[in-house]
């Protein structure tokens, strides 16, 4: 009896120490994650639920309930339509992002003359892309693409859809260059992932006879659906995130305004983040179907 | 390549009667190939699509540069094109002073040296921990990694300034270093994902082998796994150095004065040179030649440093990333 109970505190002594190993490795980011992310984001949000007034000594709550989020959806209707073309246009260029970094990587994947240089300025959008010296060069217009204004695509695409599906087609050709100046992190990924598979599947594939055409939907692009996956996830990530987005740009001029305050614009964030969470859950989910359910890689 | 030209033979065996001879057969293989990307056409194909693309990343960073080199009078005069007249250094020196260049040099360079270097040791730590070692709640921990990664900035950012105030961090490097060392640094969720991927693809046998000698968990870590993880280290600090370099939205609240990076001296400085021009140009001056030239040379001085680094580190970095945990 005695000596059972010795063994079973030996035991969880033991299972304590390597479990303690862990708990010590993970130490430094459990102490970030409390002080630099859960308690800002709870504190966050308790303000959205509050009127805060900032007065000499810190800040007065007053709690309301949901009154901010509903002041912002029913009474001010400015915030709900640019919710809704804002997402809008990032649905479009979500998808764009991403099929232009798989085109890019795929060709960069291939074997040419000159593939190093090349390699090396498809990076520089990861150097740049960051900066508000990437804003500056769009500000001058050198970041515009230089036929559009030559050929006068607007009127061309105004001509031949009209309405308000030419509106989005301009409006996303205008940012054609925030697509090629956003997928540099994603040409990187899909690069990577591109060395996952195995040539020696290429090899069999094509000793039985499939054409390039196939072997791309049978072999490369089933391999690559997890990093379709990942990607998407970054890139709505870094477009939802992007300090300079104007979604953002309102909930930070809300903030220090005297008749919303903090409070208010704490609640306009969280809305806001509620729908980008949406919006990666569906690209998850798609991604997990696409892969076989659940059958693929990850 | 053997099996394949057998292959082939035998193919052109049953189709002989519509076999061309030797020579031609021998041309199209060269041009077309057996793959998609042996043949000279497609390979130069691929060369075209590519330069047109690059032309178009590089030709931001070209005006960039011609612009800054113009003096005045060749800004304004459209017959100028992309090369200056006479190339005049005013511009770069109005940015040099303007910048403040040494002092915010060196207070970026602090931020993202001591920033990256923190974030590669706490993000591998972390990455280890949740690849490799057991403890309850270790998919809770890595799903609320996740978590930190979609947060909005915005969400946190003024109960962090609450809190750096109370601490009294505002203005001090502290507001990025001490997150960074606790792993919670710019996009660390994105380093620990990284670090983790890297960590698990490692063989187990590794760690059995070294734990049979009796090495401890951080002889361990710190003698085979990190030198082992150093291709990913690379990425990861090339990847948070050039993010730190380039940070703008966090530093405009928490370094707005005393030590102030260079990405915010560029927005001061542009406030002073579109404040000038309002006086005499009034609306537009987004375009306006005289705030152009310095505010451009400004841009080039800012984004040299990371781009002398990512020359030099250019090689390693592509091949870290093909061959580390940047993988799924």
């Amino acid at each position: 009896m005695n000596s059972s109970v010795e063994k079973r505190k030996a035991y969880l002594l033991f299972r304590w120490k390597t479990y303690g190993v862990g708990y010590l490795f993970m130490l430094p980011w459990i102490v970030g994650f409390l002080s630099f992310v859960l308690f800002p984001v709870g504190w966050s949000l308790y303000n959205s639920f509050n009127k805060v007034s900032i007065t000499s000594d810190g800040f007065q709550y007053h709690w309301v309930g949901f009154e901010n989020y509903y002041r912002m959806l029913f009474e001010n209707n400015e915030y709900p339509i640019l919710l809704i073309t804002y997402f809008q246009e990032m649905l479009l260029m979500i998808p764009l992002i991403l099929i232009f970094a798989f085109f890019v990587a795929l060709l960069l994947n291939q074997k040419f003359p000159a593939r190093g240089f090349m390699r090396t300025v498809f990076f520089l959008p990861v150097i740049f892309a960051t900066g508000q010296v990437l804003m500056e060069l769009f500000r001058q217009g050198s970041g515009e693409l230089p036929f559009m204004e030559q050929y006068r695509v607007e009127d061309v695409v105004d001509l031949y859809f009209g309405g308000s599906v030419a509106e989005a087609i301009v409006s996303v050709l205008s940012k054609a260059v925030i697509i090629l100046w956003y997928s540099g992190v994603q040409i990187l990924i899909f690069l990577a992932g591109f060395q996952t598979i195995s040539r020696t599947l290429y090899e069999a594939i094509r000793v039985d006879g499939a054409s390039p055409w196939e072997s791309f939907w049978k072999i490369t692009y089933p391999a690559m659906i997890p990093f379709i996956g990942l990607n998407a996830v970054y890139t709505i990530v870094d477009l939802f995130t992007y300090p300079f987005n104007p979604v953002l740009k309102v909930v930070q001029d809300n903030m220090f305004k005297a008749t919303t305050g903090y409070g208010y614009a704490s609640a306009m964030a969280w809305l806001y983040f509620g729908l980008v969470l949406v919006c990666i859950g569906a690209a998850l989910g798609l991604t997990y179907r696409a892969s076989g359910m659940g059958g693929g890689r990850r | 390549m053997k099996p394949e030209r057998t292959a082939r033979r035998l193919e052109g065996l049953r189709t002989a009667g519509r076999m061309p001879n030797r020579m031609a057969l021998q041309l199209k293989r060269l041009a077309i190939g057996q793959n998609v990307n042996d043949g000279w056409i497609a390979k130069i194909v691929i060369l075209l699509v590519l330069t047109v693309i690059a032309f178009l990343y590089v030709r931001p960073i070209i005006d960039m540069i011609s612009t800054s080199l113009k003096s005045l009078e060749d800004l304004i005069d459209p017959v100028v094109g992309v090369i200056p007249r006479h190339v005049d250094p005013q511009n770069f020196i109005d940015a040099w002073n303007g910048l403040v260049y040494p002092q915010s040099f060196a207070s970026t360079l602090t931020i993202a040296l001591f920033g990256s270097a923190f974030q590669v040791f706490s993000c591998a730590i972390t990455g280890y921990a949740l690849a490799r070692l057991q403890f309850p709640g270790k998919n809770v921990f890595f799903f609320l990694t996740i978590v930190t990664f979609l947060v909005p900035p915005q969400i946190t950012i003024v109960p962090l300034y609450m809190i750096y105030q109370q601490l009294g961090w505002l203005h001090t490097p502290f507001v990025f270093l001490v997150p960074a060392l606790l792993g919670q640094g710019l996009r660390g969720a994105l380093f620990v994902i990284i670090f983790r991927q890297f960590f698990l693809s490692q063989p187990k046998a590794l760690e059995e082998a070294a734990r049979m000698d009796g090495a401890s968990a951080f002889r361990l870590f710190f003698r085979i796994m990190l030198p082992l993880a150093s291709a990913s280290c690379l990425v990861v600090f090339l990847f948070s150095f050039i993010w730190y370099w380039n940070m703008y939205y966090e530093a405009t609240l928490f370094l707005s004065k005393g030590f102030t990076p260079l990405s915010i001296r560029l927005s001061a400085l542009e406030m002073q040179l579109i404040g000038n021009q309002s006086l005499t140009f009034g609306a537009d001056a987004g375009k306006d030649p005289i705030a152009e030239g310095p505010k451009m040379a400004a841009a080039f001085l800012i984004i040299l440093p990371p781009l002398i680094v990512y020359m030099i580190a250019q090689r390693w970095f592509t091949e870290g990333i093909e061959r580390s945990g940047m993988v799924e």
